[in-house]
C-alpha cells in the first residue's frame, strides 16, 4: 500500500510549476531501453504492462490528465 | 491521427498521470477510484479513442519517463526509445512517424542505415483561450493558481517549459 504522504506529495493540490523541464533532457535518453511499468487499462479495469504494447508494434505514448 | 497511423503499424496509448492543474471540480487524486473516474471523464469529454492506461497513485510510470505534464514518447518495436518530447504536438509526432517509415522503406530498398543521436527545437500550438477553458473545467482554483504562477514567472522573466525565442 503506497505511503499516504507519497500520494499527497505526488498529487499536489496546488499547481506551483515545479516540473523539471531542464532535468527531463538528460533523464532517459533516446536510444536506451524504454522503462516498463504496470498500469490499469481503463477499458477493462485490468492490469496491463506498458511493454505489452511495444512487443509487436512501435508505440506512441502520450502522458497527461484531464486538467 | 492515431487512426491513420495505426494502419501504418503504430500503436497509440495515453498514460493517465496526476492532475496537472487540480481544482474544485477535478482535484488531486486520493484514490484509484477517483483517478479512474477522472480518466473516464477525460475519455468522454475529449473523445479519446486510444487505450488509456492509468498509472498508479504515486506516479511510478510517470516518474520513470520524466514526470512532465504532457510528454510524448515513441518507443520502437522491442522497446527502444526513439523519440521523446517535453510537450505534445501532433504535427511533430507525425513528422517523426513519417521519418521512421521512411527509414524502414530505405532499408527495405537495401540502403544501409545506422542510428545516430539528434536533438531539435519543436514548435507547438499555443492557444491561451483554450488553455483557460481547460483550467476553468478543473475549477476556479486551477485558474487562480496558474494566474499566480504566471505573474511570478513574468516577474522572473522566464516561463518554465518554454524555450526562449
Amino acid at each position: 500500500m503506497p505511503d499516504p504522504t507519497e500520494i499527497e506529495i505526488y498529487n499536489y493540490t496546488t499547481f506551483e510549476g515545479k516540473e523539471d523541464f531542464v532535468g527531463f533532457r538528460t533523464t532517459l535518453q533516446v536510444g536506451s531501453a524504454a522503462p516498463d511499468f504496470s498500469a490499469i487499462l481503463l477499458e477493462t479495469g485490468q492490469p496491463v504492462r506498458l511493454s505489452d504494447y511495444w512487443r509487436e508494434r512501435d508505440l506512441v505514448i502520450e502522458f497527461g490528465s484531464l486538467t | 491521427m492515431a487512426r491513420e497511423y495505426a494502419e501504418k503499424g503504430f500503436t497509440f496509448v495515453f498514460v493517465y498521470t496526476r492532475e496537472a492543474h487540480p481544482g474544485e471540480n477535478y482535484g488531486a487524486h486520493r484514490s484509484m477510484e477517483q483517478k479512474l473516474a477522472h480518466a473516464r471523464a477525460f475519455k468522454e469529454q475529449d473523445k479519446i479513442e486510444r487505450p488509456i492506461l492509468i498509472d498508479d497513485l504515486v506516479g511510478t510510470g510517470h516518474k520513470l519517463y520524466g514526470e512532465l505534464p504532457n510528454m510524448t514518447y515513441l518507443v520502437g518495436r522491442g522497446g527502444r526509445v526513439l523519440f521523446r518530447s517535453d510537450w505534445t504536438d501532433p504535427p511533430t509526432i507525425e513528422l517523426v512517424l513519417n521519418y521512421l517509415l521512411n527509414v524502414r522503406a530505405r532499408r527495405r530498398e537495401g540502403e544501409r542505415l545506422t542510428p545516430f543521436y539528434a536533438e531539435f527545437v519543436g514548435y507547438r500550438k499555443n492557444d491561451p483561450a483554450e488553455f483557460q477553458e481547460r483550467l476553468k473545467r478543473a475549477g476556479q482554483q486551477a485558474v487562480d493558481d496558474f494566474a499566480r504562477m504566471m505573474q511570478r514567472w513574468n516577474q522572473q522573466g522566464k516561463i518554465p517549459g518554454r524555450l526562449g525565442e
